[in-house]
């Protein structure tokens, strides 16, 4: 076993050139080479060595502890490497067990809220930090190529998110919300580091969609929409597609009346371009910091014998959006969890706010609160089932308006009252809702990876990392880990094992099926 | 399952800022006099912005470090925007100005917030009389809390924003008890430690921490909770209000 283990691993999957980029349209089984394991932002696998049948036999593999905050990143593993992240810090580890290869250190300053993983092109890694910079490495060693900034820190920029490699392109967002910044979302040459184009989140005065902001002041330049999440993409179409953050101020938006485009919008671009081929907004005119940056997940489905090709967000602001993904053509709008604050769905599809239900300054009592009826934590479609996964909430939450002068910034905030979180199966034909699996009071935090060993995996708020039926919201399995999972569960196979892995607080938890040594 | 909920609702802030600057307060107050009398006229009394740009979000206050940036503009203009110089104001005055301009970008940087002293005057909008009704009536409260019992002076126990949080959803100090059946038909009763989809624990009238797998026992939750959270989809906000303005009463 050992001689072959290492003949295996002596052989890279991709050659000597690390991961060509022309393999991430079809990622081999014993890959995760992007921050959702494909392009389609599904999150589900094919493997199914851990399957229904025998997943109560569950093991721990190998456990790492790194010295570090808790992780929030999903890891890429190309070629029996795994490289994890948290803010500030990148690893090499060995997928087999666990082991340090290399370490990358970069002290920051800058938020440290958290980092959601690398983006790899060839031999290269690509990472975003507190300070908003965009570092490549060397995947052989961790030794830097180069490091540029991507926006200025000082004017309250960050960055988290983890890069999505196209082609020839490194898909770059960032982070901000306490000043009043633009959001932009930009492609950076992977050799060179150079910009190829940059696409921000508002458009310039004059230009479409700039009559969804006052004219004549400078509320649109300060307007945000970051680009908090990873997009997906589709090859054929030659589209990628991305949610943008909430607009700013964050909580008042008397000084920008309208719906404030493309804040709180999925949009769709060309990759080689970034031109905006269409967008499809959630939540026009945002006053509850619910951003659109939750995964939008592509897949097909069959009507009168004709195959769609659709995308759907289950949003942070409580409805599940379907759209045609070619056009931006809207299809479905439908709530998950009890909301108050929409008048209605308008004949675009978009939910219209109720003006009452704005921030005030004695409180409006509005559900979801502003952490979100779900957020960043990853969801899932498992074509087997049809279904589309998500970690919701039911929560209740007091806005307050506290500016006294113009508003700036976050201009207030909200008191959340009560959450109870929820695993939802939602049928992306109807809408409907399958199944809720109650997982506890409070915020759920860990995201879903479904696989086709018919399993669902994620965490309960009680610390029990659950294995769930996704045909049926059905618990299979289940351990008492003792930490949170505020990441997302991943899977791959290594020599013809396959491993669950899953990060709780500073430890990776790698799971597989007993084998004899 | 209804556990644990007040640790988790302790969501991180948004942005975590390692000490706050020591602002000399007289010196921003200083600042503010001159500001509104220098450059209020153009770039409003709060540096927000008129005719001329708001500097709160400006890039040349961001960068600015106890005024290296800011003086130079100040004291020589900007002939070519149209903005005078104030050459004759001394050091001392535009370092109070300087000071002025950072608090209120601190502030508004740092707006993601409620403070616990938020003013009354803001919260107390509503009907103190139809609060009343309504606690007696259609809110069900008088079923189990009392003006002259619980309820007794409870304005003066809680700060005006924390007794609207409470009395919305009072989380912390509610004890939520269990009924736990055994097989063998024992009951035994006591607060609930932890529960989940999978076990239940609480510390029994022995004093002792007892805990079964769910799948062994029969569980009944007393969750005294459950009618403030079947309330949260009947508040209007004017119920809300008006119910704050009763309790407000009770000093």
């Amino acid at each position: 076993m050992k001689l072959l283990a290492a003949i295996l691993l002596a052989l890279p999957v991709f050659g000597d050139d690390g991961l060509d980029p022309a393999k991430l349209l079809a990622p081999p089984s014993d890959t995760w080479p992007t921050y959702n394991g494909d392009y389609s932002g599904r999150r589900y696998s094919k493997l199914s060595e851990i399957n229904q049948s025998n997943v109560e036999q569950l093991t721990v593999a190998w456990v790492a502890t790194l010295r570090t905050a808790a992780i929030k990143s999903t890891p890429l593993v190309v070629n029996g490497i795994m490289y994890m992240t948290t803010p500030d810090n990148v690893w090499a580890l060995d997928a087999r067990n666990g082991r340090t290869i290399w370490h990358y250190f970069r002290e920051s300053q800058g938020d440290h809220i958290g980092q959601r993983g690398v983006g790899m092109y060839k031999d290269w890694l690509y990472f975003e930090t507190p300070d908003c910079h965009l570092i490549s490495l060397n995947a052989k060693d961790g030794t830097v190529r180069w490091d540029i900034e991507l926006a200025d820190p000082k004017l309250g920029y960050f960055a988290t998110m983890a890069p999505l490699v196209i082609k020839d392109h490194v898909l770059v967002g960032v982070s901000g919300d306490v000043t009043d910044i633009p959001g932009f979302l930009e492609s950076i040459d992977p050799a060179t580091g150079k910009l190829q184009w940059r696409w921000y989140s508002e458009p310039k005065p004059g230009e479409p969609g700039s009559e969804t902001w006052p004219k004549g002041t400078d509320a649109i330049t300060h307007g945000g929409g970051m680009t908090w999440i990873t997009g997906t993409y589709d090859p054929k179409l030659n589209l990628t597609y991305w949610g943008t953050g909430n607009p700013q101020p964050v909580l008042n938006g008397d000084q920008r009346q309208g719906d404030n485009l493309y804040t709180c919008s999925i949009v769709a671009l060309d990759p080689d371009t970034g031109k905006l081929k269409w967008y499809f907004q959630p939540s026009p005119h945002d006053t509850h910091d619910w951003d659109a940056a939750q995964t939008p997940i592509l897949f097909e489905d069959m009507k009168n014998g004709v195959e769609r090709k659709l995308i759907a967000q289950a949003n942070r602001n409580g409805y599940f959006f379907v759209m045609d993904r070619s056009t931006g053509e809207h299809i479905l709008t439908k709530p998950f969890i009890a909301t108050n604050w929409a008048q209605g769905i308008d004949s675009h599809g978009q939910p219209r706010p109720k003006k009452e239900k704005e921030p005030k300054p004695d409180g409006a009592l509005v559900s979801p609160g502003s952490d979100g009826a779900t957020n960043w934590m990853a969801p899932s479609y498992d074509p087997g089932s049809g279904l589309y996964f998500i970690s919701a909430r039911r929560l209740w939450s007091v806005f307050y308006m506290t500016a006294d002068s113009k508003p700036e910034g976050w201009a207030g905030r909200d008191r959340n009252l009560w959450a109870q979180s929820v695993i939802e199966g939602i049928d992306p034909k109807t809408g409907d809702i399958r199944w809720q699996h109650e997982i506890g009071d409070g915020e759920g935090a860990a995201g879903i990876l479904t696989t086709a060993g018919k399993l669902l995996f994620t965490q309960d708020n009680s610390d029990n990392l659950l294995a769930l039926d996704p045909g049926t919201g059905k618990t299979l399995w289940h351990v008492p880990i003792g930490g949170r999972m505020v990441a997302s569960p991943m899977t791959f196979e290594l020599e013809g094992r396959q491993y669950l892995i899953t990060a709780i607080q500073n430890s990776i938890f790698a799971w597989a099926i007993p084998r004899k040594n | 399952m209804k556990l644990s909920g007040a640790v988790l609702l302790l969501a991180p802030l948004a942005f975590s800022q390692p000490k706050p600057p020591a602002f000399d307060m007289a010196a921003v107050e200083r600042g503010r006099v001159q500001f509104k009398s220098s450059c209020g006229f153009c770039h409003a009394d709060d540096a927000t912005g008129n005719r001329a740009p708001d500097l709160i979000r400006s890039a040349l206050l961001s960068h600015d470090v106890n005024g290296d940036m800011l003086a130079p503009v100040i004291k020589n203009g900007r002939p070519e925007k149209d903005m005078p110089a104030f050459s004759t104001l001394s050091d001392k005055t535009i370092a109070d100005m300087v000071a002025f301009l950072h608090k209120q970008a601190y502030d508004a940087m740092h707006s993601a917030g409620v403070p616990n002293d938020y003013p009354l005057a803001k919260l107390l909008t509503g009907n103190a009389a139809d609060g009343k009704a309504y606690f007696n009536g259609a809110g069900g409260c008088s079923g189990c809390h009392s003006p002259i019992g619980d309820l007794a002076g409870v304005a003066k126990r809680y700060g005006p924003v924390a007794l609207q949080q409470r009395f919305l959803y009072p989380s912390r100090g509610v004890k939520i008890t269990a009924t736990v059946t055994l097989r063998d038909g024992r009951k035994m009763e006591g607060v609930v430690v932890h529960g989940d989809e999978f076990e239940i624990a609480i510390t029994g009238a022995d004093g002792w921490y007892h805990s079964w797998k769910r799948s062994e026992v029969n569980v009944v939750i007393h969750d005294p909770m459950a009618a403030h959270q079947a309330l949260m989809e009947k508040y209007t906000d004017k119920d809300m209000h008006d119910l704050f303005a009763y309790l407000e009463t009770l000093q």
